[in-house]
């Protein structure tokens, strides 16, 4: 079973995103479940969305404590120290951003997806919604998800704007930058 | 067919798939989604029945009892507040025995305001009459609504389909839509022995004597009763066509368990998984689901409890004052067993909060240590 969680900002459209990554999966053949903490869903504050990926059918009806991916919308969002308890030892992080890599030098235990998910939005005209890049670039660091099943899920469900999402997502695709986890230093 | 989707939306396309043709509602967090759902179907056609956009819940339950009256079939859904907005109207139903179905998304009730799963808003209206049901996932909220039209029609009851807020309301997962033929063979058309119409006129809810109000009463009380036996007859008549069946209550692991845990709802599927760990560790332990609430099922959890020493009852609601409403009611169903187990409570998920496979262990671990009885409820807190 595969546990990530996906950390935005209201408005940034994470919950969507789990949920069509969800529905992606579900067209593979996979038993997803996807779900949001919710109550608090106003514009800018923190969102969490959440999915489970099995090849049966998910008991589990909590919460995911210790993600082995996370999403992360905003860098605002998350400290180092607060993602370095999160994830677990062999985590995979993907991160919207304009930074290079040497920025992230704290996380480097974990494998490391970078991608400016929010200029590709912009440049295919989709304005602040960056969900679906972000999505494309999931497919891309973690190979779970076959792209032409992601265009199936994001054509079904998202709620607007179809072809520009699906080309922002094969943007990011293309664009994503990947770095395998290196060993820690040894103190 | 197997769609990827929420609790809520499965409870729509179960209305969808009973040809419900009244529906009233008043939109609450969380139940909207059906209503939305069940709203954007009205207006694309899909749904062939009507919706009635009401301006209270109050005035939903008067809407759904006045439509079964006339013999049709109803469908109303809210949550928390909304519940409690319908009291009044929830005796009304059930004493002017209307088959109307109900999904009830559980919320903690207000106050402090929250939107959470908490048991204690349907758990409160437990004197209304109502056969109430506790579902743990989307499929199960799905069949469970089409199962209560068919119990509901035979015994002249309103029943109350229950799902946790978020937990089951929200959380998005593979669900089985049954075919419309087969839904269609298993709930025929909805024909009612009595039945209003404008050619037909007449009067209900006239001011009856002492006697004829206990009469009424006890006719209810003994219908009530028999929804045991229909539903567990239902259920199976429902797995012959669908291939899924829950019974009334469900026995996990129970052959040689030391200690049984009693959950309802959502907690019940963390625990199948706890529960696998837990006899991979060696110890026996248990797994009892209660599905059926009202009518309670007494005489089939005293049959599938003999024997046992140790219950623990896992509560997502607390009745101020007492404890756990469903350790409660299974301690009265016990009270004259020759067994004489201890029955502890212990009040896990309030408002929502997280019941995980390691809250689940450390519960029955407790209660596998414990020696003596124990009245009190414990809380489960944070770790």
């Amino acid at each position: 079973m595969i546990e990530i969680k996906f950390r935005g900002r209201g408005g940034q459209g994470a919950v969507v995103a789990s949920e069509i990554l969800g529905r992606a999966f579900f067209l593979e053949g996979k038993y997803p479940q996807s779900f949001s903490l919710f109550g608090s869903e106003r514009r800018g504050a923190p969102v969490f969305g959440f999915l489970r990926v099995d090849d049966q059918p998910i008991l589990l009806k909590c919460q995911i404590k210790h993600p082995d991916q996370v999403v992360l919308f905003d860098l605002s969002l998350a400290d180092e120290k607060e993602i370095s308890q999160e994830l677990k030892p062999d985590g995979t992080i993907l991160i919207n951003t304009n930074r290079e890599i040497g920025f992230f030098e704290g996380w480097r235990k974990f494998k490391i997806g970078l991608i400016h998910a929010s200029a590709i939005a912009r440049e295919v005209g989709l304005g602040d919604t960056f969900n679906m890049a972000m999505l494309g670039a999931y497919a891309r660091l973690t190979n779970l998800i076959k792209m032409e099943t992601l265009t199936e899920a994001i054509r079904s469900m998202a709620p607007s704007k179809v072809e520009k999402n699906i080309e922002a997502a094969e943007e990011a695709y293309k664009q994503t930058k990947i770095y395998e986890a290196k060993e820690p230093n040894p103190q | 067919m197997k769609e990827f989707m929420t609790g809520n939306h499965a409870v729509a396309q179960a209305v969808k798939l009973c040809r419900t043709p009244l529906i009233a509602a008043y939109p609450i967090t969380p139940q909207t989604p059906i209503y939305e759902k069940l709203s954007e179907w009205e207006a694309t056609g899909v749904l062939k029945g009507i919706m009635m956009r009401t301006e209270s819940e109050h005035s939903a339950m008067a809407s759904c009892i006045a439509a079964s009256l006339t013999g049709v079939r109803t469908f109303t859904a809210t949550s928390s507040q909304g519940l409690a907005l319908m009291h009044e109207m929830l005796h009304f139903a059930a004493g002017c025995r209307t088959p109307v179905v109900m999904a009830n998304v559980n919320r903690i009730i207000a106050a402090p305001w929250g939107f959470w799963a908490d048991h204690l808003d349907s758990l409160s209206q437990r004197d209304t009459g109502w056969i109430q049901f506790y579902c743990e996932n989307g499929q199960e909220a799905m069949d469970s609504v089409i199962q209560a039209y068919k119990i509901s029609e035979q015994v002249y009851l309103p029943a109350m389909v229950n799902l946790e807020a978020f937990l089951v309301s929200h959380f998005m997962e593979p669900v089985e839509i049954p075919d419309q033929d087969a839904v269609d063979h298993f709930l025929p058309p909805l024909d009612l022995p009595h039945k209003f119409d404008v050619e037909k006129p007449g009067f209900l809810m006239t001011v009856v004597s002492s006697e004829l109000y206990r009469k009424y009463r006890h006719m209810a009380q003994v219908s009530m009763d028999s929804v045991k036996d229909v539903a567990v007859r239902v259920d199976r008549e429902f797995k012959d066509v669908f291939g899924r069946g829950y019974g009334i209550v469900e026995p996990i692991a129970m052959e040689d368990a030391e200690v049984v845990i009693v959950t309802a709802g959502s907690i019940t599927s963390t625990a199948r998984l706890a529960i696998r760990s837990l006899r991979e560790q060696g110890h026996s332990v248990g797994l009892l689901k209660i599905r059926l609430f009202r009518p309670f099922p007494n005489e089939a959890l005293q049959q599938v409890l003999a024997g046992k020493k140790k219950i623990a009852v896992i509560d997502r609601n607390n009745s101020m004052g007492s404890g756990g409403i469903f350790c409660q009611e299974l301690k009265a169903a016990l009270v004259h067993s020759e067994d004489r187990p201890y029955i502890y409570n212990y009040i896990a998920g309030v408002g929502g909060t997280d019941v995980n496979p390691e809250v689940i262990q450390r519960i029955a671990l407790d209660a596998m240590e414990r020696s003596e009885p124990m009245d009190q409820p414990m809380w489960i807190m944070e770790e």
